[in-house]
């Protein structure tokens, strides 16, 4: 063995190998490329892998160097070979190597038969290590330079045997091998090894530029905001697939509800009517499970259900979730045959999806919430309670006889109340509005009941100032009164107290009457305060009840710290 | 003259009232009371020939008190009410009078005029809150305890007074009279001094000579007259 002869040619392989690969790392930043990064792909890539793993593995030859007067050639076919079986599969491989080993055989040389087989046989085990890895499901490993270099120095180890095997003579086969055998193991290992590193990077650099579409992601949630917060209907959802239609540039993209198309724009238009039922097995399917459904046409295959010339290919569905988890529609992006499903419209469209659902919940809640704020509304203007105004008019023209300065006194009360009572209770109120207008209240139930009746007020003035829903105490002090101590044969007494501790701010109203039916609620006033409250702080706040049978009812309000701010 | 007592829970109602009848020289107005129980007794006591009354009361309700009296001593009734709609309806049709608070002297006037020619004496029973005693005013040395009907096991009359005994076994004086006690309530007369409450019997045991007694749930024998057994059996379905 000419040791000098080996060590020259392995580095001028290594310098042919370093253009080879100057070749691929140009052409990765190109679109040919993105094809390759993807390891289950339709034909046509299956086509663009094969064209271009050939072109890589003739340049591989061409870029050899002849020895032994050209009967063989220090090259590196072997790593277009490896590269196209392992991520085209079998059929890629096979093509690669039979091409490649064409092109090879045609340059001649004693080596010229076994170098063609040996190009075959590489495709092939490419092909068949692609087919293995994605049986187990081991699609990532496709793209580790580790296992490219490995195959790769695997089938150079094959070659020199099947060089040995059917060149003749066979002592200018054993020179031969014994030139290049070492250069060529080490030029395609290393080769093949950051060919696949090229491709790996290329792949996460797209990744890196579904990030940068992340941006595009916010664009669309900017678009689209609010859009269905007005109500999920045929109307709004064109709206909105429109914007993602546009923002997205995928094939097309259908809104449904659970039963009918939305909204569908894009390729397919035609036939995917909006109105029409939903037929399509994966969005029934998605709406049945709550389950995001992707059929890439490939693993999984799509067929569109209405009609079998639809140019669509693959097809992602995500269900549009709403109260209580449940299935509310779906939201569909499609690609036609002739396109690759790309991983950043996938997640773009999950994305979409969750912001659509919070949008529809969000306009649910809104409705409702105004629907209630109306019937608190109605019903609080019912609750100028006729019986009171009435007696309050009885004790006032009985008081003018004897005390004309309280009588004027309890006229100013009585128009304090019934002017706060007609405020509106969707405003926020400070603690001393609130407080004004239950002592213009108490007030006038002082002189209805002067001799059996007496108020206290425990308020820390710091208090005074906090803000709260109008009409939070306010009922709760006419509970004590109605159903508390104006029941009393012996003396009533009303207590409005408020403290504050780290959970928030605590408002208490008790009466001594002690009569509170906890089977029949609060009364309505007492539920529409507490809905009210939780409805904006949370169920850890509201209003609780508390009695002691015959000693005291007690109405605890809890509204959080925050509010108060 | 007619005799008055006035029933209001609001002093100041009572005091309007008052001086709305002043002017009224045939009108003599007894007393004034605050609440049913206290008004229950002055009738009883007084026999005002009209008693004002107020609906709208702590515990007992204007309408409740009547519940709570003798027919043969029920006075002649003006209802008194600010508000209430539901009452009024039922006065306008059984013809009962009633006021609304304030009082206008036209419309007292109106009521007066009635009061000093008519003699006919509507029968409350016919609304449903007269007709049922929905609890029973018992008086204790500090306050006035109200049992509910399925809270009674019996009720004795005794020479001292109507005593209500209760399924703790504990005795209540009430002021009410025990056929007020039988006509408004379920419970049931079987001797000439005790009503029981059926739910609470637990048998009819035969002693000698044709008689038998309740026994109760909680072991309180009850004895039953010869005269109403016949009745008594025939209502429990026993032949």
């Amino acid at each position: 063995m000419d040791l000098h002869s080996v060590i020259t040619l392995s580095v001028m392989l290594l310098q042919q190998m370093c253009v080879y690969l100057a070749v691929a790392y140009a052409l990765s930043r190109t679109k040919l490329f993105i094809p390759l990064t993807r390891a289950t792909i339709r034909w046509p890539h299956r086509l663009a892998c094969y064209v271009i793993f050939t072109a890589f593995c003739i340049m591989g030859t061409l870029l050899g160097f002849p020895v032994v007067s050209g009967n063989a050639i220090a090259n590196t076919p072997a790593i277009g070979a490896v590269l196209g079986g392992l991520l085209g599969g079998p059929v890629v491989g096979l093509a690669v190597g039979v091409t490649g080993g064409i092109h090879r055989y045609f340059l001649g040389g004693s080596f010229g038969l076994a170098a063609a087989l040996d190009i075959v046989m590489q495709g092939l085990i490419g092909g068949f290590t692609h087919r293995y890895l994605i049986r187990r499901g081991k699609t990532r490993l496709l793209f580790s330079p580790l296992l490219a270099g490995g195959l790769t120095f695997v089938s150079i180890v094959l070659e020199m045997g099947i060089d040995l095997a059917l060149s003749r003579p066979l002592t200018q086969a054993l020179h031969i091998v014994s030139l290049i055998a070492l250069p060529e193991l080490i030029a395609n290992t290393a080769g093949a090894a950051i060919f696949a590193k090229i491709l790996l990077d290329r792949r996460d650099s797209l990744e890196q530029h579904s990030r940068a579409f992340s941006a595009k992601a916010l664009e669309i949630a900017a678009h689209v905001d609010g859009v269905l917060r007005d109500g999920f209907d045929q109307e709004n959802s064109m709206r909105v697939a429109r914007i993602i239609y546009d923002q997205t540039g995928v094939g097309a993209v259908a809104i449904t509800d659970c039963h009918k198309i939305l909204a569908f724009i894009g390729i397919g238009a035609d036939h995917h009517l909006p109105g029409t039922p939903i037929t399509s097995p994966h969005t029934l399917y998605a709406i049945a499970n709550n389950e995001v459904f992707f059929a890439d046409g490939n693993e999984i295959p799509y067929q569109c259900s209405l009609n079998p010339h639809c140019k669509l290919g693959s097809s992602l569905v995500i269900p549009l979730v709403g109260e209580d988890r449940q299935v509310i529609g779906t939201i569909k992006l499609y690609e036609p045959k002739t396109r690759i499903f790309s991983t950043i419209n996938r997640t773009l469209g999950e994305g979409i999806a969750k912001l659509l659902s919070n949008q529809i919940l969000d306009g649910r809640y809104e409705r409702q919430k105004s629907l209630l704020l109306q019937s608190e509304l109605k019903l609080l203007h019912a609750q100028i309670n006729p019986h009171f105004l009435f007696n309050t008019l009885n004790t006032i023209i009985a008081v003018t006889h004897d005390d004309v300065a309280q009588a004027r006194a309890l006229l100013t009360d009585l128009a304090v109340y019934l002017r706060k009572n007609l405020k509106r209770p969707a405003e926020d109120v400070q603690l001393s509005d609130e407080i004004e207008h239950i002592d213009a209240y108490l007030r006038i139930q002082l002189a209805r009941f002067a001799d059996r009746l007496s108020v206290v007020f425990d308020i820390p003035p710091p208090l005074l100032g906090i803000r709260l829903p109008a009409f939070t105490l306010q009922p709760l002090v006419e509970n004590a009164i109605k159903h508390g101590t104006s029941q009393m044969i012996r003396p009533g007494q009303i207590r409005i107290s408020a403290s504050q501790d780290e959970q928030g701010v605590q408002l208490v109203v008790e009466d001594n009457a002690g009569l509170y039916d906890a089977d029949n609620g609060g009364g309505l006033g007492m539920n529409i305060v507490d809905r009210r409250i939780k409805n904006r702080y949370g169920e850890s706040f509201g209003v609780t009840m508390s009695c002691e049978s015959n000693v005291v009812t007690r109405a605890t309000v809890r509204i959080p710290l925050e509010a108060t701010s | 003259m007619i005799t008055a007592l006035i029933v209001d829970d609001e002093v100041h109602a009572r005091l309007a009232l008052r001086r709305a009848l002043e002017p009224a020289r045939d009108i003599h107005i007894l007393a004034e009371c605050g609440n049913a129980l206290e008004a229950l007794v002055r009738i009883r006591a007084d026999k005002p020939d009209v008693v004002f009354l107020d609906i709208q009361m702590p515990q007992v309700t204007g309408l409740e008190m009547l519940s709570m009296l003798d027919p043969k001593d029920m006075p002649s009734i003006v209802f008194l009410t600010a508000y209430d709609e539901y009452a009024v309806s039922a006065f306008e049709k059984n013809a009962f009078d009633y006021l609304l608070k304030p009082v206008t002297p036209d419309r007292l006037e109106l009521t007066l005029e009635r009061l000093r020619h008519s003699q006919f004496h509507p029968d409350f029973s016919v609304l449903p809150e007269v007709n049922h005693l929905r609890q029973i005013p018992c008086f204790s040395s500090q306050s006035i305890v109200f049992l509910k009907l399925d809270q009674v096991e019996y009720i004795e009359s005794r020479a001292s007074g109507v005593y209500v005994v209760d399924t703790l076994g504990r005795e209540h004086l009430t002021s009410l009279r025990l056929n007020v006690l039988q006509l408004r309530t379920p419970l049931m007369r079987c001797h000439r001094q005790y009503l029981v409450n059926v739910d609470q019997v637990a048998k009819l045991q035969y002693i000698d000579s044709g008689l038998a007694e309740f026994v109760t749930h909680s072991g309180r024998i009850l004895p039953i007259s010869r005269r109403l057994l016949p009745e008594i059996k025939e209502q429990l379905g026993i032949a």
